[in-house]
Order: structure tokens, then C-alpha cells, then sequence
């Protein structure tokens, strides 16, 4: 058909499409639902597991790659009231969040402490991988300090005698626990409930989690925008082997 | 930022081919012996939500989903729903980052390289897919050939001005579907630093103006709500939710959420502001799910009994 003969009836026809379905309105006149599970009945696409793999080998190597060693198991259950791996997760945190912190407000972190509950798996003795740092945290918390009261700090020693838990704390604090009292040093310094102090944690247990309500109306606040996991895996990628030990730090009398 | 340049221009060209196509075959259409003839339409819609970079299925010691999702048998179900109804749309309801290594070491690339590949058609975004920040966001936009919209975050001071749309129009068997996009509130969920200056709009409000603009406007068949507000929250019913939306709103036809996880056997059946019925749905997350809704159209000529029958 010649172009012009072509073009005039497209237009004609054209014209018709408008003139007749101009109101040719649609409704909807039923509508059904359906779920389907995702499972191995259903075959899987080559192109797309092909896609995966390159990403997959890589994220494997990645993960598998030794970061650091454990000259023993670094477990959360080994003490009473204090563990290995949280004497070890309390220490390296407060050991690279300070710089930031001091850098941040001229300041130094009192003392850091974190839950129990968030400690997700050990470390085994031998090589340490990227995965491990995984399972160990695989929330994104991030750090946090935040200045407490002495009244605050009371609350926090008080959550952690009714607690009776091997709560993670770092090394600047003696704490020792009866049923009605408690001693507590803070940096070889008697706890003064006049003083303020700077606790290091996560925004997590920040804003209220695992009850830790002492953390939640803080006199100051600051985020060190650093992530609890990266912190694991920088530090255990800066030492050769990874020690720990029960100091007693936390304890009942 | 060429590729995202380039990838916009062959979204262009697609959208004028796709144009040219549609009306070529409704000049087609013509030469049949009788076009008024009624005719049904069909639209179906899949969607998935909260897949939170699960590329592989989960592994078969898993103590809850051993051996369930996987992009790739997801991608032999889309095909062959796409087979049977190639008037498909298929979305996404946002939270696509984060939840494996896949994540952590690729910053969302083989996430939506693989949504891509599966012709995914639209996505609105969830909190964390702000979780390598805005930026890290933006930077893996190249890799998806599918578009975000969010009518509730304005990111006018971002770097995903422009980038993320409220709404997407699309044309299928020529009816009109119109698709809008909300989010969640950020504060408190997301650190600042990750979503900057992004501004979070009241969603009701919101979803009047893109509801009156699809339906009055545009003269959508079909507006759907592509939501990650989450699906109700018991202990705070007061919270923006997608109930709470559907009951507040009208002129909408379907709420796909995410967020809360919700997995729903079949969809919620709201009643709307105008008193009329309307689906909620949500499949869950981690892609162990796709959930699928018909839409059986007719011409309001020849529909007698009035009203439609939702068989869910």
C-alpha cells in the first residue's frame, strides 16, 4: 500500500478508535487472590543462578577470610556474672570508641556496657573469619554514649544486681553485689552518685532495649556513627590473637 | 552516572515503542468483525515485600524457612504467570536491602540486578534501603531497570531528586494503572545521616491528593497504593497503618504493604471512606512468598448487576 494510502487509513481508523471508544469506560467486576510459597517444586532459572554465582564465590571467600586467631573457646558462658567474650566485646568497643569520643568532646568514656542477650554466638578456638563477626552481631547497632546522673548509674547497678546476668562491662568497672548493697568502683575511683558519668553502648539498648530504662533520658547523648559488627571485625583484623580472661570485674560477694 | 543517563533514555524508548505498540494493535482491533463486542480485560498484579536481600533460599538446617524462597524459582513462577497473562505488573513494597552478606559486600548491586532480570516494574522504598545512606541508595540505581516511587518522602534536597516519581502510569491491554508509592516514617528508624535531608510527608494527606490526581486526573482504571507503612500496629492502633489508610482514604483499589512482615493468607478486605471495598495484602518477607491479585474489567455498559465480586 503507498504510504500516503497508508497514512489516511490509519488516520480513518484512528478517528473511529476515538469517535467509538472514546467512552468506553472499564470497571473492575471481579478480582481474585492468590499466595504462592516459594519452594523447591518450583524450577529454578539458569540466567539467574548463573547471575548469583560470580557474587556467591566472592561473598564466600570473602566471608571465609581469617581475620584473626583464638587461643581458646571465647564464650558468654564461662564466668557467673562476667563472661570472656563479654569482658572481651566490652573492652575492644570502649578501646576504639574512646579515641572517637575523646576527638568528638575533649572527654573520656567512664566505662562501657552492653546486654548479654545480644551476644548471638562464641568464638572457637583457632581461626577467626569475617562470619564469625556475623553471628556474633548481626544487628546494625550502632554506638552511642550517653552521660548519666549518679541516680542513673544507680538504677543501671540495680538492674544489673535484680538481673543477676553476666551483663557485657568493661574493665574500668568493680562491681561487687549482695542482695541489699553493692560496691562499685568506677576507674579505681569510688562510685560518687554526685558525679556524672559517660557510658558507652549501643542505640539499641539506648532507646530502651531489654529494659535497660537508665539509658533511655540520658543528660547528654552522642552517636559515635560507628557500627558495633565494624568495630568487631577492625579490631579482631588488628590483633594476631584474641585474648580474654575473667577478672572478676563483676561479681557477688 | 552516564549509566544511570543511559538507562533512563532506554526507559524513554521503551515507553514510546511500548506507545507505538499499544496503537498499533488497537488499530488492529478494527479490522475485526465486530468491535463492540464485549470484551473482558484482565490485569493481574504480583508482589513481593521485605525481601531483604534473601537471593538464595534459605539453607536446609534453617531452623524456620529450611529450603523455602530463592530468586531464582521466583523468577520460573513470574514466567509463568507472565505466560498465562503477559498483562502483568509485577511490584515490589520496599525493605529489598539488607538481611545476608549479599548485602554487606555488594551494597544492594545483585538485589536489583536480579529484580531487573525478573522485569520487575515498579518499587517504593523501605527504611533500609537506606542503610548504606541515600547515596548508597542512588548508587546502585544503574543497576535497576525498573523505577522507585515514594509520593511521601521529598527528597528535594537529595540526591534522589528527581530520581524517585510519587506515581508511575501504566498502560496495559489499555486500561490505565496507576501506581503511588508511600514510606515510613524515618525518624527513629533510620539514622539522619543515612536519609539526610529527606522530608516525610503525612501519608493520608498525601494519599487523598494521589488518589484525587490518579483517579479524577489521569482516569486510572486501577490505583494501586504501594505502601511500606506496615500492615496494623495492636499495641499502637493509633499508628499510621495500612488499615488505618484504607479506612481514611478513597479511590483506591489496592494497598500492597511491607514492613511489619505480615504474612496474610489472602488479602484484607477494607471498607473505604466512600463505603466501598477495597484489598489490603502483604506476603511475609524474604521472598519465601509472591502474592498475585486478578482484576477482571468490563465495559460499564455491559455490566448489569452493578458492583464487583471479590472472590479472596
Amino acid at each position: 500500500m503507498p504510504t500516503t494510502l497508508k497514512r489516511i487509513a490509519i488516520v480513518f481508523c484512528l478517528s473511529i478508535l476515538f469517535i467509538s471508544c472514546k467512552n468506553e469506560k472499564y470497571a473492575v467486576v471481579k478480582i481474585t487472590a492468590k499466595t504462592t510459597a516459594i519452594d523447591s517444586t518450583l524450577a529454578s532459572v539458569n540466567a539467574i543462578t548463573e547471575t548469583i554465582a560470580p557474587y556467591k564465590e566472592k561473598m564466600i571467600n570473602e566471608i571465609n577470610t581469617i581475620i584473626s586467631y583464638a587461643s581458646k573457646d571465647i564464650v558468654r558462658t564461662d564466668g557467673r556474672l562476667e563472661s570472656s567474650l563479654g569482658n572481651l566485646l566490652a573492652d575492644l568497643s570502649y578501646e576504639r570508641s574512646n579515641p572517637i569520643f575523646h576527638k568528638l568532646t575533649g572527654k573520656n568514656i567512664d566505662f562501657a556496657m552492653f546486654n548479654y542477650g545480644g551476644i548471638r554466638a562464641g568464638i572457637n578456638k583457632g581461626a577467626v573469619i569475617n562470619r564469625h563477626a556475623f553471628e556474633l552481631m548481626p544487628f546494625e547497632n550502632l554506638y552511642v554514649v550517653v552521660e548519666l546522673t549518679g541516680e542513673k548509674i544507680t538504677e543501671l547497678v540495680h538492674y544489673l544486681i535484680k538481673g543477676n546476668t553476666a551483663h557485657p562491662l568493661s574493665k574500668h568497672i568493680r562491681l561487687t553485689i549482695s542482695d541489699s548493697d553493692f560496691d562499685l568502683k568506677i576507674n579505681n575511683i569510688p562510685f560518687d552518685k554526685n558525679k556524672s558519668y559517660y557510658v558507652l553502648t549501643t542505640d539499641y539498648l539506648q532507646s530502651g532495649g531489654d529494659l535497660m530504662n537508665f539509658f533511655k533520658t540520658p543528660l547528654k547523648r552522642y552517636n559515635l556513627e560507628y557500627k558495633m559488627r565494624d568495630c568487631i571485625v577492625d579490631y579482631f583484623k588488628s590483633v594476631d590473637t584474641l585474648k580474654s580472661y575473667l577478672d572478676g570485674r563483676f561479681n557477688r560477694k | 552516572m552516564d549509566a544511570l543517563i543511559e538507562n533512563k533514555m532506554d526507559r524513554r524508548k521503551f515507553i514510546q515503542q511500548t506507545a507505538a505498540a499499544a496503537s498499533l494493535t488497537a488499530v488492529g482491533g478494527l479490522t475485526l468483525p465486530s468491535f463492540s463486542t464485549k470484551r473482558q480485560k484482565h490485569i493481574t498484579i504480583l508482589h513481593t515485600n521485605d525481601t531483604h536481600s534473601h537471593v538464595e533460599p534459605f539453607e536446609a538446617t534453617h531452623h524456620k524457612n529450611a529450603n523455602r524462597g530463592g530468586v531464582a524459582r521466583r523468577a520460573t513462577l513470574i514466567e509463568n504467570i507472565r505466560k498465562e497473562n503477559p498483562n502483568t505488573l509485577l511490584l515490589d513494597a520496599g525493605d529489598i536491602f539488607q538481611g545476608t552478606p549479599y548485602f554487606n559486600y555488594f551494597g544492594g548491586e545483585l538485589e536489583f540486578k536480579l529484580m531487573s532480570m525478573l522485569k520487575y516494574d515498579l518499587a517504593t522504598l523501605g527504611n533500609h534501603d537506606f542503610d548504606n545512606s541515600i547515596e548508597g541508595f542512588y548508587k546502585q540505581l544503574p543497576n535497576a531497570n525498573f523505577n522507585f516511587v515514594s509520593a511521601n518522602y521529598d527528597f528535594t534536597n537529595t540526591v534522589l531528586y528527581t530520581h524517585v516519581k510519587p506515581y508511575q502510569i501504566f498502560i496495559k491491554d489499555g486500561l490505565k494503572i496507576g501506581i503511588f508509592g508511600l514510606g515510613i516514617q524515618l525518624e527513629g528508624l533510620v539514622h539522619p545521616k543515612m536519609y539526610k535531608e529527606t522530608k516525610y510527608l503525612d501519608p493520608i494527606e498525601i494519599s487523598q491528593d494521589m488518589s484525587r490526581i490518579l483517579k479524577e486526573e489521569h482516569q486510572c482504571d486501577l490505583v494501586i497504593c504501594l505502601s511500606h507503612l506496615g500492615y496494623y500496629y495492636r499495641r499502637n492502633p493509633e499508628y499510621i497503618s495500612d488499615l488505618n489508610l484504607a479506612k481514611a482514604t478513597k479511590n483506591i483499589d489496592l494497598i500492597i504493604g511491607g514492613h511489619s512482615h505480615t504474612f496474610l493468607p489472602k488479602p484484607t478486605i477494607v471498607k473505604n471512606l466512600d463505603n466501598q471495598n477495597i484489598l489490603v495484602n502483604q506476603v511475609g518477607c524474604y521472598g519465601l512468598n509472591l502474592g498475585r491479585i486478578d482484576f477482571y474489567f468490563d465495559e460499564e455498559k455491559n455490566i448489569t448487576t452493578g458492583g464487583k465480586t471479590i472472590l479472596v
